[in-house]
């Protein structure tokens, strides 16, 4: 065993302290309740032998790169710049921890500082957090902490309406965190050209809070959001999930009115890793910062007047607060929201614009090419789309999935998964990995898929 | 200081990457909705930036720079190979919605980990979703919640925490929608029964606990207050925070607890990556089973051998009354693999890891508590136990009460001097119930010559001169932090060039 440093001098070490063996550290452990049998695992290995069983087992998995892929459903097959691994795996971020002692931990500060401003300009609102979990949390968490700072104006006690076009299994994780706060959530009702209902919108004026996303679940964009918070007014939150990338070239949120804006930052920073660890993004106006979850850096002064930086606003926080926090975040992605930073940094703002024509462009030419094919139509026709698009097939999209499957194409998420309505209907996603030879791959596949069903 | 906001490279064209394979792709966004000002970020080249966050990790301390004796947090070495491999592309390039013969492997591996972490806790299934031990607290407690429910039990509302407990199991419950009712600790810092005795009822929906507490001491009666707790109706909850110091002893099974969370990042050795990320799969005895997040992995033989040649093809399930998702996808699966890869170092002797970290635990206790008589001489005051115990488990507490008293040095004094001299600080000022805390844990990667020299130092630090130890730290990158001014100013962003 090569981790115990002190393996081999046990008897010296216990002698030491005046005891004769190891059973007497457990003595303390009532025999009722000790473990007799060892446990029954496998024989310790080597590390030659732990990365030769990695390498079979993981070999086996199909990665995304080694085919034309269009299975995206709010995570990135992205390309990360060789430097962010590199430089955020230095040990000394790597295997540090909650900077609770400013004085040693000004870089890891200094860098989530650095984070916060730049997510901050993203989205267009003054404040940002050091990370949620993922997308599905932060949208989560920004409901709740929505009501709290709303509840009290609120006419509608308690009441989010949430978009009907907010993936499943996001709204469940919403679901979740929001039953034991005496919340309701109601749905927000979506016209039949899949963009939000603004006459029905109206129903919101007066909730404690919209959640709506930009682009949609079908990566449809939709002007009217825009106009959201005029229709809800100011006693109610308009919290937006977003494409971070898509920002690039979308208006932020932040400049139509968002109170809290919310995201996947995966795109930046870090592969989709079989979904997770990613980071969620989280931002708002001033009025929430006292009530929102995670952690914060503020910039501060040293005993000698110098700049320093210093998480702050801890009072929120659970291991201050207790069961009165406004979350039981404790940690969090502070690594992976690293990652983002330096690939945020190293795209520069027309780094990041050409990022998002890029995946607009492949969007586009995807659509188009797939939307010439006989029988194949757009969920929602005319919409302007960000990365994803959903068509309609003349079968089910499990089983285009599984014959474009065995032409080595990954085609997208059969919609069925998430909704049982749409078990015809196929969400295709695009990134700026994507080729026009992926391209034809796909729409060759596809077709020959449709003309034996049509067959 | 290397300032981000200052690098403005005249080139600004960013990052070089291929042309948009579409010219003018801005027309596919809706006029009103294109972005017209880009937001301000750094204009950097690579190399700027490569020395710039080069800089940052210097002034960063983490276990590999030196001892992190972070109580509570199990600050162990994070063995390298696991790095290696989460950076093949069979996981970084990897969907959680693949179908499921894609992704044979990473099935694989977790399943081994679900069976793994169940065999260590004596507990009937365990889920990989939850990504940090809160939001594993979260889960758990939302299963039983759900558990109540479906048995008709709407009407137990309160979630009983001892004093002592961490942060998180009251504000996991209370997002739960639960009351918290907190029941004080007995005088040796242990559980006391008459209080759990006084404060459990029909109300009562759950105890979360951990074991050793947070004070490092086994709970000799946790068998008795399970039994309390259950014949209430209650279940009980094992924090699994201080996992790392009975793996193979003892398990929560055993201990009579119904859910348990793990975490990965502290016993299983994920970096914490300065904040996380983390890990914090639940396990649950087969009552509760029903209502797990989905999906789980499960398997079933196959003639062919399978896509992994272990004879199993491997598939997602969802469990009949699942509560849904708390994470968005199957958890932080990144985390999972460098913890699998942890586990198969030790395998069945995973019992040492434990050893070694109660047997250095306990090896510096003795050490700072029993300085020669020369060193004695010079100390004003020595710390005593938080609480008194024969041996601890993985961790101890220290109070600096008597120091305070007799020359005005405080338990953070303390920790800011010890950065001084290249140590992370312990864990301050928590559990709560200790005055002036210290909560000091060694972990089983540290040799016998760095305790040494902490306890060494440690003592140096209690005979300094009040006055130094006071304005410490002194070596460190920036002086003692002004926290209050930061939180009177709030400047949480940089200006930028408005």
């Amino acid at each position: 065993m090569d981790q115990l440093p002190n393996l081999g001098r046990e008897q010296e070490m216990l002698e030491a302290m005046g005891l004769d063996s190891m059973d007497d550290l457990f003595s303390d452990i009532p025999k009722d309740v000790c473990r007799t049998d060892p446990l029954p695992l496998r024989d310790p290995q080597s590390e030659e032998e732990i990365l030769a069983d990695a390498q079979h087992l993981l070999g086996a998995n199909v990665d995304l790169d080694s085919r034309p892929s269009f299975l995206a459903a709010g995570l990135a097959r992205n390309f990360v710049p060789t430097m962010v691994p590199m430089l955020a795996t230095r040990g000394e971020f790597l295997t540090s921890y909650t900077p609770y002692q400013p004085e040693v931990s000004q870089g890891m500060l200094q860098a989530m500082w650095e984070f916060q401003t730049m997510v901050s300009e993203l989205v267009g609102l003054p404040v940002s957090n050091v990370s949620m979990y993922d997308a599905s949390t932060a949208a989560a968490e920004a409901i709740t902490c929505a009501v709290r700072v709303k509840g009290r104006k609120a006419t509608q006690k308690g009441v989010v309406y949430v978009s009907q076009f907010v993936p499943p299994h996001r709204l469940s994780v919403i679901e979740n965190y929001s039953q034991g706060g005496e919340i309701e959530l109601r749905t927000l009702e979506h016209g039949r050209d899949g963009r939000v209902d603004l006459g029905a919108a109206v129903v919101a004026a007066g909730a404690c809070a919209v959640y709506v996303e930009q682009p949609n679940a079908f990566g449809e964009l939709d002007e009217g959001i825009a106009q959201l918070k005029e229709i809800i007014g100011e006693d109610t939150a308009l919290i937006v999930g977003v494409d971070a990338v898509s920002l690039g070239i979308v208006e932020a949120p932040g400049n139509y009115g968002a109170d809290i804006v919310v995201g996947e930052g995966q795109p930046f920073g870090i592969g989709p890793t079989g979904g997770g660890p990613i980071y969620g993004l989280f931002a708002c106006e001033k009025e929430y910062l006292r009530m929102m979850p995670g952690r914060i850096v503020g910039k501060t002064i040293d005993e000698d007047g110098r700049d320093a930086f210093t998480l702050t606003l801890s009072t929120r926080e659970q291991h201050i607060r207790r069961h009165r926090a406004t979350s039981n975040i404790c940690s969090n992605e502070t690594l992976i929201a690293l990652m983002g930073a330096m690939h945020m940094a190293l795209l520069g703002p027309e780094g990041l614009k050409r990022l998002a024509l890029r995946i607009a462009a492949v969007t586009e030419v995807t659509k188009r090419a797939v939307c010439s094919i006989p029988g194949v139509v757009l969920v929602d026709p005319d919409t302007s789309n960000f990365r994803e698009f959903a068509v309609k097939l003349p079968g089910e999209a499990a089983d285009a999935v599984a014959h474009i499957d065995q032409a080595g194409v990954l085609a997208g998420l059969p919609l069925g998964e998430w909704w049982d309505s749409m078990s015809t209907c196929l969400l295709i996603g695009c990134d700026e990995r994507t080729s026009q030879s992926d391209i034809d791959a796909l729409v060759s596949a596809l077709s020959s898929w449709v003309e034996e069903v049509g067959a | 200081m290397s300032d981000i906001f200052q690098f403005n490279g005249a080139a600004g064209s960013g990052w070089s990457q291929p042309e948009p394979i579409l010219m003018d792709a801005v027309e596919t966004v809706p006029e009103s909705l294109r972005r017209t000002n880009l937001p301000e970020w750094p204009r950097a080249s690579e190399p700027e930036l490569v020395r710039h966050y080069t800089w940052l990790s210097q002034r960063n301390f983490g276990i590999d720079t030196g001892f992190y004796p972070l109580g509570s947090c199990t600050m162990k070495h994070n063995p390298r190979i696991n790095e290696r491999i989460v950076q093949l592309p069979g996981i970084d390039r990897i969907h959680p919605l693949q179908p499921e013969h894609q992704i044979q492997g990473l099935l694989a591996i977790f399943y081994e980990m679900q069976n793994m972490l169940e065999i260590c806790s004596g507990m009937d299934q365990v889920t990989l979703q939850p990504v940090a031990g809160a939001q594993g607290e979260f889960t758990a407690i939302r299963c039983i919640q759900e558990y109540h429910r479906s048995n008709g039990e709407n009407h137990r509302d309160k979630v009983i925490v001892p004093d002592s407990a961490h942060g998180t199991n009251p504000a996991s419950a209370a997002m739960c929608g639960y009351d918290i009712v907190e029941i004080p600790s007995g005088e040796d810092g242990r559980i006391n029964l008459d209080a759990l005795r006084a404060a459990v009822g029909e109300d009562t929906a759950a105890m979360m606990i951990t074991n050793p507490s947070t004070l490092g001491i086994f709970e000799p009666e946790i068998a008795e207050a399970a039994e309390i707790v259950h014949t209430a109706g209650g279940q009980m909850y094992y924090d699994g925070a201080n996992f790392n110091a009975i793996l193979g002893k003892t398990d929560p099974g055993r201990m009579g607890f119904d859910a348990v969370h793990y975490n990965l990042h502290k016993t299983f050795s994920q970096p914490h990556g300065g904040g996380g990320p983390g890990s914090g799969p639940i396990g649950v005895k087969s009552h509760l089973a029903a209502y797990l997040p989905s999906p789980l992995v499960d398997r079933e033989s196959v003639e062919d051998g399978g896509a992994t040649g272990d004879g199993y093809r491997y598939f997602w399930r969802t469990p009949d009354k699942t509560i849904g998702k708390v994470q968005q996808w199957h958890g932080n699966a990144g985390a999972v693999v460098r913890a699998w890869a942890f586990y198969r170092r030790y395998g069945r002797e995973l019992e040492l890891m434990s050893e070694h970290a109660v047997l250095n635990a306990n090896y510096l206790r003795h050490r700072i508590m029993n300085p020669d008589s020369s060193t004695l001489e010079r100390i004003p005051a020595m710390p005593v136990d938080g609480a008194p115990a024969e041996v601890v488990k993985h961790e101890f507490t220290l109070s600096m009460q008597p120091l305070k008293e007799t020359t005005g040095v405080t338990g953070k004094d303390i920790a800011k001097r010890l950065l001084d001299y290249g140590y992370m600080s312990p864990t301050l000022y928590f559990p709560m119930i200790v005055p002036e805390c210290l909560m000091i844990e060694p972990t089983e990667t540290e040799s016998r010559e760095v305790l040494d020299k902490f306890a060494e130092d440690f003592l140096a630090v209690l005979a300094e001169d009040a006055e130094i130890v006071t304005t410490a730290p002194h070596n460190t990158d920036v002086r003692r932090v002004d926290e209050v001014w930061a939180a009177r100013n709030l400047i949480l962003r940089h200006p930028g060039s408005e």
